[in-house]
């Protein structure tokens, strides 16, 4: 029972950074029909502007004041490449073939990713401890002051965002993009401009991914964009891509299902296990668990 | 197009049949390299660029093709040259089999799912399943290709292997654009729907096309264990994969385009070795660049091999 229940928080940890990382994904994809393979590099982007942040702009600081500086930095900082990424990689694309625009993604993953091994090198890098390292002993289930923090910070992230989808003019206007482009553009939506809102919400959120990534395993690298995007991918196909509260669910049960290997299986196998489970819900349910909207194109 | 078969092709070919002997060891073994993976990407441009398939895992099949002539020379003392028919047949079963439940898959999520068998098969080598394929390191000290009791240790002799293999893929694939399967592929990615409308068995076709890459990746691997008589799993990653698939559609799916693209991504950084750290943020931006300046590739392929009786008034012959 133990195992269990510290399995389950470190689960809803990891599925809380998977789900912030899915959201990006789901909602490029919801307007775009694009797998933005460059969003996980974005994320591990962020890790590195955070550090950098940390240790040349505020002096090491560690105060309540300097993190949230560094969170808001790191998330402004990925808005403006997202927005930079989406003008130059994506627009020139939209009435391409699929494929094209799926190439000019990889090379635009490749170009973040091996930017940031030009710029802060090839080695693990150590995330700064802004948070305090503080433990609570619940019979037998330790949890962290970062745990409990990244999961109520995503939950509200979460939250935030959902009301805006759902509640604002804005919101609505986004999910009229992502259901038919060309209706909304009849009905006064500006396309472009949603696009461009997107990527900045997406790539705000995959940057709070990859400090909260920087800030949980502490070791950065380079390549991990891939690694996390891929499975924050997974997490939106789980839940049904171009789905909002879908991908937080995702998220979250992917988290689960990876702590839950993690704990009763073995970890190096984590990796197999996942596909294995994405690959019998594509073919049990190739929408994803809340994904009835798209149903009719797959 | 007339042009390419009747002069390119064979000056090509002419070329490559004597540049052993003209090269030092070191660029030898460069050119060795862009043969077996000009096979391997040519037999990914029969999943993704003939039939239209996002097949993101092609790596897995040539990595199969090299881990069972490594595993049947190193355990079982097969020689290098009887491993050949399973090396092909295994990923061709595997590759059938993985197909059959996915194929029905829209682009997208075959893309994610064929990535997702790439990653299920290093892990399976890395985590040493069944204890053959030798974990991380992978296996090593393989013998040397011999034919006939001839011991063929030199790398002029691997590289003729390489290039025959080559020419078979080449040959196999000329094949499929004169005959039917070829054609069957062909509507079937330009439009599934009426493909199947004039009785195209799209299923059968697309599970054929995943069968025959898979196959000839496989015989490339074999190439690849023989080259560096050893094999691991790093060699066979899904970055390979996004490589193999980046170069079809860069290169347009063309034999032409797909060589190029080739030797571009790993002819040209064995020339530039100054910048090999920069080389995947360049190819990154050529990659956009290319795509946003000729977004159907840089060489795209014409299907122009319909027989003539099946043409009515020339207008199919593109």
């Amino acid at each position: 029972m133990d195992i269990f229940l510290q399995q389950l928080a470190n689960g809803l940890t990891i599925g809380s950074m998977f789900a912030l990382v899915a959201l990006g994904y789901t909602m490029v994809y919801g307007v775009m029909k694009l797998i933005n393979f460059a969003h996980g590099d974005m994320v591990a982007a962020s890790a590195f502007v955070g550090l950098t942040i940390y240790t040349q702009v505020m002096g090491q600081a560690t105060s309540l004041a300097a993190v949230i500086a560094i969170f808001l930095l790191s998330a402004l900082s990925m808005a403006v490449i997202g927005v930079i990424l989406e003008r130059v990689a994506y627009r020139p694309l939209r009435s391409a073939p699929r494929l094209s625009a799926v190439v000019s993604a990889l090379g635009a993953s490749l170009v973040i990713q091996n930017g940031i091994m030009l710029i802060w090198g090839p080695r693990m890098r150590i995330f700064p401890e802004l948070v305090p390292q503080v433990y609570w002993d619940l019979g037998g289930v330790v949890i962290s002051l970062i745990q409990v923090i990244i999961l109520v910070l995503s939950l509200i992230l979460m939250l935030g965002l959902y009301l805006f989808v759902e509640k604002t003019r804005m919101g609505a206007a986004v999910r009229a993009a992502s259901i038919d482009q060309d209706a909304a553009r009849l009905m006064g939506v500006n396309v472009n401009n949603i696009i461009a809102l997107i990527f900045i919400i997406g790539s705000s959120l995959g940057a709070v991914g990859g400090l909260f990534i920087g800030l949980y395993y502490r070791g950065i690298t380079f390549n991990m964009g891939w690694q996390y995007g891929l499975y924050a991918f997974i997490a939106a196909i789980l839940g049904g891509i171009g789905n909002i509260p879908g991908a937080m669910l995702g998220g979250m049960l992917l988290g689960l299902f990876n702590a839950f290997i993690a704990g009763y299986v073995s970890s190096t196998w984590a990796d197999a296990f996942t596909f294995i489970l994405l690959i019998l819900i594509l073919i049990v349910r190739p929408t994803g668990i809340l994904g009835e909207r798209v149903a009719e194109k797959v | 197009m007339k042009n390419y078969e009747k002069f390119v092709l064979p000056a090509f070919i002419a070329v490559m049949a004597v540049l052993p002997h003209l090269l030092n060891e070191r660029w030898q073994a460069v050119a060795i390299t862009f043969l077996i993976f000009s096979v391997v990407a040519l037999s990914q441009d029969i999943i993704l660029g003939k039939s239209g398939m996002f097949n993101m895992g092609q790596a897995l099949f040539f990595g199969m093709g090299a881990y069972t002539t490594a595993i049947l020379n190193n355990e079982y003392g097969w020689s290098i040259v009887s491993t050949i028919p399973l090396a092909i047949l295994i990923p061709a079963i595997f590759g059938i089999l993985l197909a059959g439940p996915i194929v029905h898959l829209r682009g997208d999520y075959l893309l994610v799912v064929t990535i997702g068998f790439n990653i299920v098969f290093v892990q399976v080598l890395q985590n040493n399943l069944g204890g053959v394929t030798g974990g991380p390191n992978g296996i090593f000290g393989l013998d040397s290709l011999s034919i006939f009791g001839y011991d063929l240790m030199n790398q002029v002799a691997v590289y003729y292997f390489a290039f025959i293999v080559l020419l078979l893929t080449l040959w196999i694939m000329s094949n499929l654009e004169k005959s039917k399967p070829g054609r069957a592929l062909h509507y079937l990615r330009e439009d599934q729907l009426a493909a199947e409308s004039i009785g195209i068995n799209t299923r059968v076709y697309k599970i054929f096309a995943f069968g025959l890459g898979a196959g000839i990746a496989g015989l490339a691997g074999t190439v690849f264990a023989v080259q560096y008589s050893a094999v691991s799993p790093e060699a066979f990653e899904f970055i390979q994969s996004v490589l193999f698939f980046s170069i079809v559609l860069v290169g347009g799916s063309s034999i032409p385009g797909v060589m190029l693209g080739v030797f571009v991504m790993f002819v040209v950084p064995e020339i530039f070795r100054e910048f090999a750290t920069w080389r995947y943020f360049i190819f990154g931006f050529a990659m956009i660049a290319a795509m946003i300046l000729r977004p159907r590739g840089i060489v795209p392929a014409t299907f122009g091999k319909i027989p003539k009786f099946l043409i009515k008034g020339g207008s199919h012959g593109a």
